[in-house]
């Protein structure tokens, strides 16, 4: 049978459209990382200092260039309880959202989907996002109810669905807390995308993430949002029973680089977490970047005599470095 | 009527409705089901909750359950309000009917038989909390996922409205587990949270706009006495503007008198509906169920 070119315009333009409307995770997918990595440690006791410098510096030395860019910044937002640190800090952010509209960002957008509060814009109240974050409302997107789209190939799932700000964004920023985590080890810049999933789609708490496997699901979403950068606050992280129920833990450090495996296993040594007893990171190097010590380039502080060990719960003990 | 705490929430529906007939989580943006169903709730009655159901009803999948959006293409858990928005407007026939039968055979993932097994051996390792009876079959908010809270209260809500034209004990034991299941969970200040009680040991604290979801589930439940008081007590305490207008349809169908809040509407379309439902001349008996 003949088909004439008139009558393959049609399914070529469906078939055009399907592809647009449907993002393909894998040729989503990044380079494989060889050679080093940068990762800029900033040293900041307090969230009195001048972050937005720090935050800065860091961007510049880990050599990323936004000019032009839609930015969207992907704080640690989980619940709220006064007498501990679980959420990034407010003034991360600030810091964050000055340092990329100064170094030319076309648009800064600020979102996030807890994974088990329904009323984000109440838990962004509570954490002081709201009232001390200059035109919140207008900037802040509740990506669990924010418009979907499909996302073709999610570990063994033939799809994920995610929302629209975090795919048309030209870089995700994970501006993520630095905390251990009761079943994943640690909490950093990689496990901080569990925040990008859709509620509205997947649930409160977003379930399916734990079905598909909690390290698989975390590296996944590193691959689909490879187009990222990391900025981890450990100023006052948390230990113990994190990442809701632990302690405050001082580490007094910003942790900041474009390859994310790199930048949680610094955090991990920070924490005197061996990266390489953290399965998701087994996962992620050299596949979607590097988490050996000898190829990360260290930029601003060394990492060497940084180390403050995070108490583990006894369940992780096993991940302790040596 | 149109400056009162109701009217003004209801006037903002009208104004937040889509051209398709369904109501986006925030005004400009794709129709969600459940804000759609809220909406249509508050609005029952109206020409626009009438337009929200035309469209709702081509959401509805062949096996019966109802998907979260026109872009999403699985069943939701959602299919629960679906069911009640239905036996609200009082249409039993082939879509309420499936809609049911998808409620009934939809159940948490960790109460099949080898999950539970699994789940068995992982809680004796550690690696597993053991804090909840597996065999209590409840809801998740998507197939193939455990149960929760809210998917649970849901479908008890939505049970219940359906009961009396579904005959058989199907319907029953599945309303009998799903109650047994959320009195599981319930956290140790006697509240609820998503639907786990502690985590590696730790209690963990309820939230309210859970407890009121919860209370709304198992209204009339003579278990809920003393929460009732908590919900009060989380009514004048909560920051949420959800969670206090789920505290107040949970009092309300639970028969407690709450006086609403002059509280300033926000643009979540959701909130204002829920804020509608809950108003006292809202349409929060649309959700009271009976035994």
């Amino acid at each position: 049978m003949k088909i004439t070119r008139r009558e393959l315009l049609p399914v070529a333009g469906a078939a055009a459209l399907a592809g647009y409307a449907a993002w393909d995770a894998r040729r989503l997918a990044p380079p494989k990382r060889t050679g080093t990595s940068a990762v800029a440690i900033m040293k900041a006791a307090s969230y009195t200092v001048d972050l937005a410098g720090k935050i800065t510096a860091g961007i510049r030395a880990c050599g990323l260039e936004v000019r032009g860019q839609r930015v969207l910044l992907k704080p640690n937002l989980v619940e709220f309880d006064p007498n501990t640190c679980i959420n990034t800090n407010v003034a991360v952010i600030a810091a964050a959202y000055e340092a990329f509209l100064k170094l030319g960002a076309a648009e800064v957008l600020i979102g996030e989907g807890p994974g088990h509060r329904r009323d984000t814009y109440a838990l962004a109240e509570l954490a002081h996002y709201r009232g001390e974050l200059e035109k919140f409302d207008s900037l802040f997107v509740d990506l669990n109810r924010d418009d979907v789209s499909p996302v073709m190939n999610f570990a063994d799932r033939d799809r994920i669905y995610l929302p629209n700000t975090a795919m048309r964004a030209d870089l995700v920023v994970s501006l993520a807390k630095m905390k251990t985590h009761h079943w994943a080890g640690a909490t950093l810049s990689m496990k901080n995308f569990f925040g990008l999933v859709p509620g509205a789609v997947y649930g409160w708490p977003k379930n399916e993430l734990h079905q598909v496997g909690i390290p698989e699901s975390i590296v996944e979403l590193t691959r689909i949002f490879h187009r990222s950068f990391a900025i981890v606050d450990g100023i006052v992280g948390m230990e113990g029973n994190g990442p809701i129920q632990g302690t405050p833990k001082q580490a007094g450090v910003l942790v900041m680089g474009s390859d994310l495996p790199a930048v949680d296993a610094t955090c991990c040594r920070i924490m005197g977490i061996d990266p390489d007893k953290v399965e998701y990171l087994q996962m992620a190097s050299d596949r979607l970047g590097i988490t050996e010590e000898a190829r990360i380039e260290q930029r601003g502080e060394k990492l060497a005599g940084l180390r403050t060990d995070f108490q583990l719960i006894k369940e992780f003990q096993t991940l302790r470095l040596a | 009527m149109a400056d009162s705490y109701l009217g003004i929430r209801l006037n903002a529906l009208r104004k937040a409705q889509n051209p398709d007939g369904g109501w986006p989580y925030f005004p400009g943006k794709q129709s969600w089901l459940e804000p759609t169903l809220y909406a249509a709730l508050a609005l029952h009655g109206e020409p626009e909750a009438d337009r929200a159901w035309e469209l709702v009803s081509t959401w509805q999948q062949k096996d019966g359950g109802w998907h979260p959006s026109a872009e999403v293409g699985f069943p939701h858990s959602t299919t629960a309000l679906a069911v009640t928005v239905a036996a609200a407007r009082g249409e039993f026939g082939s879509p309420f009917q499936n809609g049911v039968q998808w409620l009934l055979g939809a159940v948490g993932v960790e109460s099949r038989l080898y999950k539970r097994a699994i789940l068995r051996v992982g809680s004796v390792f550690g690696m597993v909390e053991d804090q909840r009876d597996f065999s209590l079959k409840a809801w998740p908010w998507k197939l193939e996922t455990s149960s929760w809270v809210e998917p649970t209260s849901q479908a008890l809500v939505a049970l219940k409205k359906a009961a009396p034209k579904i005959p058989g004990k199907e319907l029953r034991e599945r309303v009998r587990l799903g109650e047994a299941m959320l009195l599981n969970v319930r956290c140790v200040d006697g509240g609820w949270n998503y639907g786990n009680r502690t985590a590696r040991g730790d209690e963990l604290r309820s939230y309210p706009e859970t407890t009121g979801i919860a209370l709304v589930g198992l209204q009339g439940r003579p278990e809920v006495g003393a929460t009732l008081d908590l919900a009060g007590k989380m009514l004048r305490e909560t920051a949420s503007p959800m969670a206090r207008a789920w505290l107040t349809v949970a009092m309300r169908v639970n028969g407690i008198f709450v006086d609403v809040h002059a509280a300033k509407l926000t643009p979540d379309v959701l909130i204002a509906a829920l804020e509608a439902l809950g108003a006292p001349e809202g349409n929060y008996s649309l959700l009271k169920v009976t035994g």
